[in-house]
């Protein structure tokens, strides 16, 4: 019978899709011949600061004459699941930059080795924050790379259209400058005053630590998520308010989803809340390509706090660069990394619009009166809860959930809280 | 598959009158079959017994990131199983993905089927027409597809929301299909079924042009209405491609994963969770590779709970014949 050979075919074709399928793996990462290196770093450097790589990467080469540099640009989405699939193929980078909320992780696990700050340079002077995010049980096993707060880059013109010649000082003229933007241009429906993205969970907890509330705390050893305190709860409804009220953004993406440079460069918003780096981006082909006449146009202030005279506090972002303790080429790595957080790589990385990891280079964006206000904005700021556990809550969209569950009203913001507290804390309690 | 070989020898020995040979000589015309089967047998224990076996250790064990570096997992008994057994989210994600693979089957072969039908009536150029679409939706890789969809369905710039509020269904400016679970697994599904059609129905076709035009013609004689037909005559003889695509439907949209993962930009939510997704998530998100490795297991079970199922259908048609 004709249709049992063709049944047969179709179960032959089944089969074969059936093994490719449960064959699928990752490739290995880098190679272990003393005569290359294989950096990972995070595609920020690629857009933003290649000539910091170029310039540590020849600064290593005069050193070690031969040595290739293999420089792989990594996305935030998948680098840790990629970096994991190395470690368990024994095949790691010799060098990789890890964000500073996901270094904790590692550093318990024994992923990293460990480092003699002294042997590096300006380690005498490291930025505070990014140190300890590079400390575990008393050893350091990362180098500080660079940090970044964020602040409100907005569109003077637009502002001054309806009246507002500088900056908001306070929360209610923030939000009286929102309402007019929108009110004059708000029939375009693609416009925001402020492009606010559902998921950008940055600027949602940072509501929440203006209005006194944290994501967790940790009680007698034991970690407990507490977004449903009447304060965050607080919080988490301006948030909303303020989100629905000024943006046209997804509810349902995240803020590189696409990068709120590329509405605003196109004219389609009026500010967004963004790093540093994010300001030259604006002009990237990648970031929305706007035109050089925006550069006069364009400003940044600290996000006003809803308490008169501070600011809101900001997520006090950044990256550590790490030796995988599986490297097989750890003393070139060092030398690399040596020379990729040195004076003069970390000088260029400032330029492009972040906080360099030493104290002794903050005074090389003091006089540029578009990164002035980010420094600004750091005066006050958040971090996650230290655990080491944390990354898990990122990794598992938790707050990214919440937050959209939020603003598209599919949940109350009571509701929505109770159920990430309840996963954050089973997540940070997690035996690791 | 390969149960079905050394049965097929033995008839064709079984065949042969039985004649007293050299014991020697006995012993290798029997082992030549099984000689036969070693490579692919080699082939099939490398790529899927060997990754089963350690996926189910891996499951019985604590292996996280700590176990990661060191290569070595820490024996927990059944402590996984027993956490996901206990755990609300799972039993969701296990009946959230037994819905959709229902609803996915079932659009998909009631699409095919018409489809297929209709090709059987069309004149050649326009069936030639209608199958290089068919072949075209086939040819496109998943992950374009899933790209073109996000496109369609862009909140900002999508040509869904700019058509269907031209055509006066309503404001859909600005409308985020994937905001609302319902609508969101409502575009998931069609993009599943609408990549799964073109397989079903061009093999459906392809088993309709053997159904002879013989018994149709007797049967119209008869008073039957082409229903009729359709219902006594063009589906038992199909019922054999019937088995096979349903259960390869099955199969394939029980482990859905890209579909779900590419269009929710890697995040989603767990409403939007099926068993693969869970398993994923929780093995290489949050590093608990037991834990996803016991999900895993599950998932492997229920399919080889369908394919046995499937597979003795498929050998009582074969003693029907």
């Amino acid at each position: 019978m004709k249709s049992r050979i063709i049944a047969a075919v179709a179960l032959a074709a089944a089969l074969s899709v059936v093994v490719s399928t449960a064959s699928g793996g990752n490739k290995s990462a880098g190679k272990s011949s003393a005569t290359s290196i294989t950096v990972w770093l995070m595609t920020d450097a690629q857009n933003g600061w290649p000539t910091a790589v170029a310039n540590a990467t020849s600064q290593f080469q005069a050193q070690h004459p031969g040595v290739n540099v293999n420089v792989q640009y990594q996305s935030w989405d998948s680098v840790l699941q990629k970096f994991d699939a190395s470690i368990a193929a024994s095949d790691t980078p010799d060098v990789i930059e890890l964000g500073n909320t996901q270094t904790a992780k590692y550093m318990a696990a024994g992923a990293f080795q460990a480092i003699k700050p002294k042997n590096y340079p300006n380690s005498s002077t490291w930025l505070a924050g990014l140190k300890q995010s590079c400390s575990y049980g008393g050893h350091t096993y990362c180098v500080p790379y660079y940090a970044g707060a964020r602040a409100v880059i907005y569109r003077k013109d637009l502002y001054r259209s309806v009246g507002f010649k500088s900056a908001p000082k306070t929360y209610s003229q923030f939000m009286t400058i929102g309402k007019k933007l929108m009110k004059k241009y708000g029939s375009n429906p693609n416009f925001s005053a402020l492009y606010e993205p559902g998921q950008n969970w940055y600027v949602a907890m940072s509501y929440v630590a203006d209005y006194g509330g944290q994501i967790a705390v940790n009680k007698g050893g034991k970690w407990q998520g507490v977004l449903n305190s009447p304060q965050a709860i607080k919080a988490l409804t301006a948030f909303k308010s303020m989100t629905l009220s000024f943006s046209r953004a997804s509810k349902t993406n995240d803020e590189a989803h696409p990068y709120p440079s590329v509405p605003f460069a196109k004219g389609r918003a009026a500010a967004f809340i963004g790093n540093g780096w994010e300001w030259p981006y604006v002009f990237n082909p990648k970031g929305g390509a706007a035109p050089a006449s925006f550069a006069k146009k364009m400003g940044a202030y600290p996000m006003p706090s809803h308490i008169v005279g501070r600011y809101m506090p900001t997520f006090l972002g950044g990256s550590d660069i790490g030796i995988p303790v599986q490297s097989k080429n750890k003393s070139l790595a060092a030398d690399w990394v040596k020379a990729f957080t040195g004076t003069a790589s970390e000088t260029l990385i400032a330029k492009a619009g972040n906080i360099a990891n030493s104290t002794k280079l903050l005074g090389v964006n003091a006089k540029n009166p578009a990164l002035a206000p980010f420094a600004r904005a750091a005066k006050y700021s958040w971090f996650v809860p230290a655990a080491p556990n944390w990354v898990n809550v990122e990794n598992a969209n938790i707050l990214k959930t919440m937050c959209s569950a939020i603003v598209t009203n599919r949940a109350s913001i009571k509701s929505a809280t109770n159920k990430a507290d309840s996963q954050i804390t089973k997540i940070l309690n997690a035996k690791s | 598959m390969s149960s079905r070989s050394p049965a097929a020898a033995a008839s064709v020995a079984a065949s042969f009158p039985p004649r007293r040979r050299p014991l020697g000589r006995r012993l290798r015309r029997a082992s030549v079959p099984y000689g036969l089967l070693l490579p692919a047998s080699a082939v099939i224990a490398a790529v899927l017994a060997y990754p089963l076996y350690y996926l189910v250790r891996l499951s019985f064990q604590h292996y996280g990131l700590f176990q990661l570096v060191r290569h070595k997992g820490e024996a927990i008994g059944t402590a996984n199983y027993a956490q996901i057994f206990h755990d609300s989210l799972f039993w969701h994600t296990l009946l959230r993905t037994v819905a959709v693979t229902a609803v996915c089957v079932v659009l998909t072969v009631l699409f095919a089927t018409l489809i297929a039908l209709l090709l059987a009536e069309l004149s050649s150029w326009v069936r030639l027409l209608l199958t290089a679409g068919l072949i075209f939706v086939w040819a496109t890789p998943v992950v374009v597809a899933i790209s073109i969809w996000s496109w369609m369905i862009d909140f900002e710039f999508g040509v869904a929301n700019w058509t269907l509020t031209k055509l006066g269904v309503g404001n859909f400016n600005h409308h985020d299909w994937l905001a609302n679970p319902w609508s969101g697994w409502g575009v998931i599904i069609s993009l599943i079924v609408w990549g799964a059609i073109p397989f079903v129905a061009i093999t459906l076709f392809a088993g309709l042009t053997q159904v002879s035009s013989e018994l149709l013609e007797a049967a119209a004689i008869d008073g039957a209405g082409r229903w009729r037909a359709f219902r006594d005559i063009t589906l038992p003889l199909l019922k054999p491609i019937y088995v096979i695509v349903i259960s390869l439907s099955i199969i394939w949209d029980f482990q859905v994963f890209n579909q779900v993962w590419l269009i929710t930009n890697t995040t989603p939510s767990p409403d939007y969770y099926v068993m693969a997704v869970y398993a994923y998530v929780t093995s290489f998100k949050i590093s608990e590779y037991g834990l996803g490795s016991a999900i895993a297991v599950v998932m492997v079970a229920i399919m080889a709970l369908i394919s046995v199922f499937y597979i003795r259908q498929m050998v009582k048609l074969g003693d029907v014949e």
